[in-house]
């Protein structure tokens, strides 16, 4: 008789998701899944509202990366204006952008992964936390705490709030930029890269204690999907797409992502809410890529800026080629945080920054306009479609978590196969073993929710069920 | 006279869960009281708390029948599960990390109705009233 096990939901990510695994008569995995059960709706909310208010409105997509959704519909608001906008709001956003991928990697680091990491994947779990890391490491952790404090007081500081600023939108930004801005978030620049400095150094040495998870935990061949600039370097606002191969080679190159429908597909499964991007002329599934951090690093052949270089060029002596191993993620996510405070810190001596024209006035000039940038966790696409009259007619959102989808699903079928091997019926599995499967979609900080209220605890459920549907048994993790 | 910071929970957006949001309005502003309104708590509150000698998190509670008041019970074990913390995180990280040794309450504000929606149920203006009076008793030593 064969059973699922079921992980339900996937712990320590944004949003709620599960992991079932079928198993055969001989209980050997048989073939594994994440499911995305959450439902948003956004495309179909925004319809017949003004496209003047997409940035305020999809900017609550999500709690984690809203600054994200604000540059990517501001961006099709600007196209749609037909405008290009000051220098001096280019500039803002840049800024807000490295702000909120800082932010948005320090959680993902230090909040969600470092008990993994630092504490090591069989931990107990009401250990494996942020509390558990206060007891064995409170300096690193405050440091974690504090990089997204940084990050986040940037946000409120340029765009006017934490979460959900709405200082962007077509055409521009409503601020200035000012000295006493830029002063207060230079004095925390030294903290800054001394804290992601540690990181890296507390990481890379003990890579090695992880070798069976790095090969085994979404170690696969795949395209890397990411912007650059005109140079080939990272880009997290503005520049083409490039896409590698597993080998390293440039595999498609100056794709315009405002035409990234001619190039990218979306398929869709019925066992998760979360469509399969794909690259269309392999079809799918052929054509899947993984993006965000690994695929940037990947995709770049320089950061330009120093320590950043320093470490992306050790970074890619790790993979002959790319780097294909989805733990290096973390690693790749300590990389960008470094290139965030260097750039945030170069931009504060840019005098672009400062200027007094932040917005290019204009009335629609388009009914069709697409923003991209690069979000923490990949690259996003905004496509609008407007009547005459500016209203929307319809929307499509491309998000990373979506175009990792099919990544995700065979990293956690990699992870089960290789770590749960065979399953007594009448046996839970090792909660370390659970873990992992789970640490495996960690990796990719997929982002689910995108709300930020978190309505209670999200109990950890596992359950065997037989193909009949009867639960042959069910372990719980719920905390008091 | 010590010094208080008041932090309303909830999302304006869930009907009841912006009870504590509505309680802040309603508190007498003095010198040596800061209020702040978050969605949902974080770590970074830790190093926010730290320079306070007392904090009170507010927070609607659908199994409260009365609003109280009463100290934050602070474990060293945590939630395995979210990025969130409750106070009881909050507080032990600010005060191993940040030095806080002051004291922390948490108020609990009946709620019932957590739909979407902007508007409170009836029965919750009364327990803003009540909350807000428990909370002018707890500060008025220090006005």
């Amino acid at each position: 008789m064969s059973t699922r096990l079921m992980i339900e939901p996937v712990t320590r990510i944004e949003g709620h998701a599960k992991i079932s695994i079928q198993l055969n008569d001989a209980g050997e995995v048989e073939s594994s899944r994440f499911h995305i059960t959450e439902f948003r709706g956004f495309e179909k909310i925004c319809e017949g509202r003004p496209f003047e208010e997409m940035p305020g409105l999809m900017s609550r997509v999500c709690g984690i990366c809203p600054v994200s959704h604000v540059l990517a519909s501001s961006k099709a608001g600007d196209m749609l204006l037909g405008v290009s906008i000051p220098i001096a709001a280019e500039k803002q956003r840049r800024l807000v952008n490295y702000a909120q991928l800082l932010q948005s990697h320090a959680l993902s680091f230090f909040h969600l992964s470092a008990p993994d990491l630092l504490l090591g994947m069989d931990a107990p779990p009401a250990k494996r936390n942020i509390l558990g890391l206060l007891e064995r490491d409170p300096d690193f952790l405050r440091r974690g705490i504090r990089l997204r404090q940084f990050g986040q007081r940037v946000i409120e500081l340029v765009g006017g709030k934490r979460v959900h600023p709405g200082w962007s939108g077509p055409g521009g930004v409503h601020r200035r930029f000012t000295t006493e801005q830029r002063d207060e978030i230079l004095t925390w620049i030294p903290e800054a890269i001394a804290s992601v400095t540690l990181a890296l150094d507390r990481l890379k040495p003990i890579l090695d204690s992880f070798r069976e998870e790095i090969a085994n935990m979404g170690n696969f061949p795949s395209l890397f999907l990411a912007t650059v600039n005109p140079d080939g370097g990272l880009e997290y606002y503005d520049g083409k797409i490039r896409i590698v191969d597993s080998k390293g080679n440039i595999f498609a190159d100056d794709l315009d992502p405002a035409r990234y429908f001619d190039w990218l597909g979306e398929a869709s499964e019925d066992f998760t809410m979360v469509k399969f991007p794909f690259y269309r002329p392999l079809g799918y599934p052929g054509g899947f890529y993984r993006v965000g951090p690994l695929a940037r690093l990947n995709v770049a052949r320089f950061a330009g800026t120093e320590r950043a270089d320093r470490e992306l060029r050790e970074f890619k002596e790790r993979g002959a080629g790319a780097v294909c191993e989805s733990f290096h993620y973390h690693l790749a996510r300590l990389v960008e945080m470094l290139h965030a405070v260097e750039r945030i810190e170069q931009l504060m001596s840019d005098a672009d920054l400062f200027g007094d024209s932040t917005q290019a006035r204009a009335s629609l000039n388009r009914t069709e306009g697409i923003g991209s940038c690069e979000a923490p966790r990949g690259t996003l696409f905004h496509h609008y479609q407007v009547d005459a009259n500016g209203l929307m007619v319809k929307a499509n959102l491309l998000i990373a978590t979506g175009q990792n989808n099919h990544a995700m699903n065979l990293a956690v079928d990699q992870a089960a196969r290789h770590f749960l091997g065979r399953v007594d019926p009448g046996i839970p599995p090792d909660e370390g073993i659970l873990n992992r499967l789970e640490a495996a979609i960690r990796c990719f900080d997929p982002c689910l929710s995108c709300s930020t209220h978190a309505l209670g605890r999200m109990p950890l459920i596992v359950e065997w069920i037989a193909a009949d549907g009867s639960v042959l048994g069910q372990i719980s993790r719920r905390p008091e | 006279m010590r010094t208080t910071l008041l932090i309303a929970c909830g999302n304006p957006l869930r009907r009841d869960d912006c009870v504590a949001h509505e309680v802040l309005r309603l508190v007498t502003r003095t010198p040596r009281l800061e209020l702040l309104g978050v969605q949902q708590l974080v770590p970074e509150l830790a190093e926010e708390i730290a320079g306070f000698e007392r904090v009170v998190f507010l927070d609607a509670d659908v199994r409260s029948m009365h609003p109280a008041i009463e100290p934050v019970r602070v474990t060293t074990s945590g939630s395995p599960l979210t990025h969130a913390a409750n106070p009881s995180e909050i507080v032990a990280l600010s005060r191993a990390l940040c030095g806080f040794d002051g004291e922390a309450l948490v108020c609990r504000i009946p709620a019932r109705d957590f739909s979407p929606g902007e508007s409170l149920t009836p029965d919750e203006l009364h327990m803003m009233r009540e909350a807000a009076g428990e909370l002018e008793r707890l500060l008025a030593p220090d006005l």
